[in-house]
């Protein structure tokens, strides 16, 4: 079953030269529980795909479905609650409120979703201390060190119980060690459960964790073409 | 929305040193506005118990049609029996003092000179509540027993070349039309504070005044209360008891008799006004810089946000009580602030102020920092708090999300 569905999808943004042509006609089909990577070089269009999966921008032309819901047919309210209850998002930059605590960062989706305080935050603690993080419950993401970090904020992701992980670059403010270990949290999550991920990268070792390869290149994208771009990796199958 | 707040409150406290520049700016704002309109209900005070206490009392009662005929035909509106009247009001609770007079004007000579004057009969032992405002310069004022004596304004003193003890004619006259002069030995001289009634003021026990007016009827009867802020319950109850009497009366009360306190307050009040709206626009600057500048500092907290389901409308809400939240904290610091004040200006013994226009002595002004007061300042200053957080909210709310998250 499809969760996420791409179909002639084009995006285009102004810029000093005139226009510039991101994605071009380009075609998806995620199923669930999959966990797929899109490569590709700086600036190919791997963030400008996973915004417009997210629904976090709007495409010129075509048709983005998740779970079978036309994105561009909701109101943005309705954009919002869908994105709160069906899509989890990772940044490279961990985007963390920097006055919550760990507990209250991964909380507050649920805030948002309406969830009572009480319960909220014993899902918060709960996936913190699955990630490992159980002693830094009540610390401000200034207090943690990258790694860290980025597991709150991929606990964040998964506090709604989404279907759809995307993570955009997760790696790329992280050391080799850290990645690693991000890498394999994400795997493991992915194993565990029928939550599907999509990320993006241009780290090779990062991409080889995937069990599907998809290579962004001059707007188009290639199934299986990053595998000749890689070194093995430690594969998440 | 207690989360919302939280983060709000957090927020608030994540740049100290500019939020504590807005805050001390709310401060300093509503502290202006608190310490201007507790001297300018200092002065409100003043100015209603003197006006009260020296001429009005707190009601006065006439004959029914005594605005009409007062100057057409005065002896048909003038009251017989005050003292049935009295003795029925006397034991209303909250009532102080029950007395009449009769006034009428004419002209006081003193050797060769002549003055206009006004001239007003008491009852002397019925008056001493109203002479709380009445300084004695000379002399004394009246006693019960007095019979052909008088006190005079400091003014008119000077206008007669009077001394203590010299005896002024008053020519009149009589509600009957005819002309009429007595005279009275000068007793004492007062001041009001008032240079305009201090130059015409003459006061007289009523039996010489009704001798000089030729009748023994009086013109109003003059209630005054314990407590000035009683009046409305109290005067209906007197309405009704007047009504029960065979005879028509009228009533005025000090604040529809006394112009010259109402075009004050009204004066004041429009300053008032106009002072509350430059402090709100110089607190809503200050705050709207702050917001402003919050919003751009955390622009990529609200992609975030965004990204994560956030509808437009809680950042909105986010923002608006940050705005809230300044102007809360202003506000309670200014009103503990403005109490400070007060009990510095207290401590010192006043601020000495000039005679006010048409007055002759100046005085202590203090501040009345009263509930009412702090709430004009407290609502001034929280309102011009979170209009001026709408602008940077709605801002805020309509940030697109990929360039708010690029700002990392």
């Amino acid at each position: 079953m499809s969760v996420i569905l791409l179909k002639s999808v084009c995006k285009s943004y102004l810029s000093g030269d005139g226009r510039l042509h991101v994605l071009k006609q380009t075609d998806l089909d995620i199923k669930k529980a999959d966990f797929a990577v899109v490569a590709g070089p700086s600036g190919s269009g791997k963030s400008t795909l996973l915004n417009l999966i997210g629904g976090l921008d709007r495409p010129d032309s075509g048709l983005i479905e998740i779970d079978g819901v036309e994105l561009s047919r909701l109101t943005d309210s309705k954009q919002a609650a869908f994105r709160n209850q069906k899509i989890g998002f990772v940044f490279q930059s961990f985007h963390l409120i920097p006055v919550l605590t760990a507990a209250e960062n991964v909380a507050w989706p649920l805030y948002i979703k309406g969830v009572n305080r009480k319960q909220r935050m014993l899902r918060a603690r709960e996936l913190l201390s699955n990630f490992g993080l159980a002693t830094h419950i009540d610390k401000q993401p200034d207090k943690l060190s990258g790694g860290q970090c980025q597991r709150v904020a991929i606990a964040r992701a998964l506090a709604c119980e989404p279907q759809i992980v995307l993570a955009d670059e997760p790696t790329a403010n992280l050391d080799h060690k850290t990645s690693v270990e991000i890498m394999d949290l994400l795997c493991s999550l992915n194993k565990e459960s029928d939550v599907t991920f999509l990320f993006s990268t241009h780290d090779q070792m990062v991409a080889s964790y995937a069990k599907r390869h998809l290579y962004l290149e001059d707007g188009k994208l290639i199934e299986n073409a990053v595998d000749a771009h890689i070194d093995e990796g430690v594969g998440c199958v | 929305m207690f989360d919302l707040a939280l983060l709000s409150l957090r927020n608030i406290f994540r740049n100290v040193r500019r939020s504590t520049i807005t805050v001390l700016s709310i401060v300093i704002g509503f502290c202006a506005l608190s310490s201007f309109g507790g001297f300018i209900d200092f002065t409100f005070e003043g100015l209603r118990e003197t006006t009260i206490r020296t001429q009005l009392g707190h009601m006065q009662i006439y004959a029914d049609g005594y605005w009409e005929k007062r100057i057409s035909d005065p002896e048909s509106v003038l009251i017989a029996k005050p003292q049935e009247i009295e003795e029925m009001l006397a034991d209303l609770p909250g009532v102080s003092v029950i007395t009449h007079r009769l006034s009428f004007s004419g002209l006081a000579s003193v050797g060769n000179s002549t003055v206009n004057v006004s001239v007003i009969g008491i009852v002397p032992e019925l008056e001493e509540d109203f002479a709380d405002f009445e300084t004695v310069v000379d002399g004394r004022n009246l006693r019960p027993g007095d019979t052909e004596v008088g006190v005079i304004g400091e003014h008119l003193q000077k206008g007669l070349g009077a001394k203590i003890g010299d005896w002024v004619t008053v020519m009149t006259s009589s509600v009957g039309g005819v002309i009429n002069v007595i005279d009275f030995q000068v007793v004492g001289v007062v001041k009001t504070g008032s240079k305009e009634y201090d130059s015409v003021f003459v006061k007289i026990p009523i039996d010489l005044a009704q001798k000089a007016q030729e009748t023994d009827k009086v013109e109003r009867i003059i209630v005054l209360l314990d407590d000035t802020n009683e009046l409305p319950k109290l005067l209906p109850q007197i309405e009704q008891r007047l009504a029960q009497l065979d005879r028509d009366f009228e009533t005025r009360t000090w604040l529809e008799l006394a112009g010259f306190y109402t075009a004050v307050v009204s004066l004041y009040t429009g300053i008032f006004n106009v002072f509350a709206i430059i402090v709100g626009v110089v607190v809503m600057f200050s705050v709207a810089n702050t917001m402003t500048m919050a919003v751009f500092e955390r622009t990529s907290e609200i992609g975030a946000l965004r990204a994560i389901g956030a509808p437009r409308i809680m950042l909105v809400c986010m923002f608006l009580l940050e705005g809230l939240g300044i102007g809360l904290i202003g506000g309670l610091l200014g009103i503990a602030t403005s109490y400070l004040i007060s009990y510095v200006i207290d401590f010192l013994g006043g601020i000495p102020m000039p005679p006010p226009p048409g007055m002759s002595q100046g005085y202590q002004a203090y501040l009345s920092v009263t509930g009412n007061v702090l709430l004009k300042s407290f609502a001034v200053t929280l309102l011009a708090s979170i209009v001026s957080s709408l602008y940077p909210a709605f801002f805020a709310s309509r940030v697109q999300i990929i360039e708010a998250l690029k700002k990392s």
